[in-house]
């Protein structure tokens, strides 16, 4: 007697379920193309006052911090306020660092390799390098803006580990202009995923024992833009008008003639 | 004669626009053509890395004068216009507005504002009254229209 039917049955019993399925087993997910997070770049909209206080509709999350970070943050909205809490990458020196990485304006790319993942983004440009080699994290890894990922593929999910940040220890990392920060004791597990063909959603959780009393848990979206669409440079230093005064905090607006209009 | 006759002829006030034209709301898109005449869909231009500290989000004020520079350049783009204030002299303004590669994808070239171009701006002007502000919508002398202008 064949065994063939009940090893046909078996094989259909073991499928999975109805799903996105979006690539054959044992191959990477095409994440190709250019994409645009959804929302605009501000964590909490209840924040969001005073001058430049408009905002689109978008992912809104509020870190559950305890008294002394939630003190921390209110200090800078109230800098915020009075246009002296300036961005960090005001002057264009530094990378927006993660996880504001995943909470950008313009373009994304997503680069999927076997060994390793890169998530590039034309404002900055900053690129997030997440090694799916086997390599692990270093016991001795130094701190940086954008740290040591490290992570695997669970079928069409990209799972990595985000350590050795530098947060807000150097006063240069933040998460947006609003000032949301985190320590040098933060870390992220982040699941990626694309959820339907025009929607690739990136789900981080944050753990941070100095800043959080809980896990963060932040979920950005990214919509596939038009075919065709190119991905330009961003020379952040080439003509840049806006730049924060060292000594104020203040983001300044120059004039033609390079001298503050709002000094 | 004729140059001052042409001068006086091109010298505008300074209107400032009584009724705000959005008081400060976020539109996701607005509707303009550009230069080539095609209307597409513009994106509000939203700053990169600041957050508009120092513009008045609710107020919007209308100039006119000729365009002496489009700065189409990273990160954000300046429009350069040359406006003669009420007592004759010229003022050099300055409107900001979105990354040049945003605005790039969305049809806006470096041609789009042409150096001597005479122009109608609006923009939300400046706190402390220097000559500056975000753009919001411009009008030629031909009636077309970039940004935010209906």
């Amino acid at each position: 007697m064949s065994r063939l039917p009940i090893a046909l049955a078996l094989i259909v019993w073991m499928a999975p379920g109805p799903s996105f399925a979006q690539s054959a087993p044992g191959t990477l997910p095409d994440w190709s193309g250019a994409w645009s997070m959804v929302g605009g770049t501000v964590f909490d909209r209840a924040t969001q006052t005073g001058q430049g206080g408009a905002t689109s509709v978008g992912v809104r999350s509020h870190p559950p911090y305890n008294a002394e970070w939630e003190a921390i943050y209110k200090s800078h909205l109230e800098r915020r306020d009075k246009n002296l809490f300036p961005d960090t990458i005001s002057n264009c020196g530094v990378p927006a660092g993660f996880p504001r990485h995943f909470n950008l304006p313009d373009p994304y790319e997503f680069v999927v390799r076997p060994e390793q993942v890169w998530v590039l983004t034309e404002n900055g440009p900053n690129v997030l390098r997440i090694y799916t080699d086997g390599r692990k994290h270093l016991e001795d890894q130094w701190a940086t803006y954008t740290g040591d990922s490290v992570g695997h593929w669970e079928e069409d999910t990209l799972v990595f580990t985000t350590v050795a940040l530098k947060g807000f220890r150097d006063k240069d990392v933040i998460l947006d202009r609003t000032g949301l920060v985190l320590s040098d004791q933060s870390r992220a597990t982040t699941r990626i995923r694309k959820i339907d063909p025009k929607t690739i959603q990136v789900e981080m959780t944050i753990e941070d024992p100095k800043a959080l009393t809980k896990p963060w848990v932040v979920t950005k979206q990214f919509q596939k833009m038009p075919a065709g669409t190119r991905v330009y440079d961003y020379g952040c230093a080439e003509n840049n008008r806006n730049p924060a005064d060292i000594e104020t905090g203040k983001t300044l607006i120059l004039g033609p003639d390079g001298k503050p209009l709002n000094k | 004669m004729r140059t001052h006759a042409l001068l006086g002829a091109l010298a505008i006030a300074v209107t400032l626009v009584t009724t705000p034209v959005d008081a400060g709301a976020e539109a996701p898109a607005l509707r303009g053509k550009v230069d080539d005449g095609v209307e597409r869909t513009l994106q509000r231009a939203r700053p990169a890395h600041h957050s508009g500290a120092g513009f008045n989000s609710d107020k919007v004020v209308e100039i006119s004068g000729t365009i002496k520079e489009f700065q189409f350049t990273n990160p954000h783009t300046w429009i350069q216009i040359i406006v003669e204030d009420a007592k004759g002299a010229k003022v050099e303004w300055s409107l900001e507005w979105g990354s040049p590669n945003s605005l790039g994808r969305q049809g806006i070239r470096p041609s789009t504002f042409p150096a001597g171009a005479k122009v109608t701006m609006r923009l939300r002007p400046m706190l402390n009254g220097a000559p500056a502000g975000a753009f919001v919508g411009a009008k030629f002398a031909d009636g077309k229209t970039v940004g935010r202008w209906e």
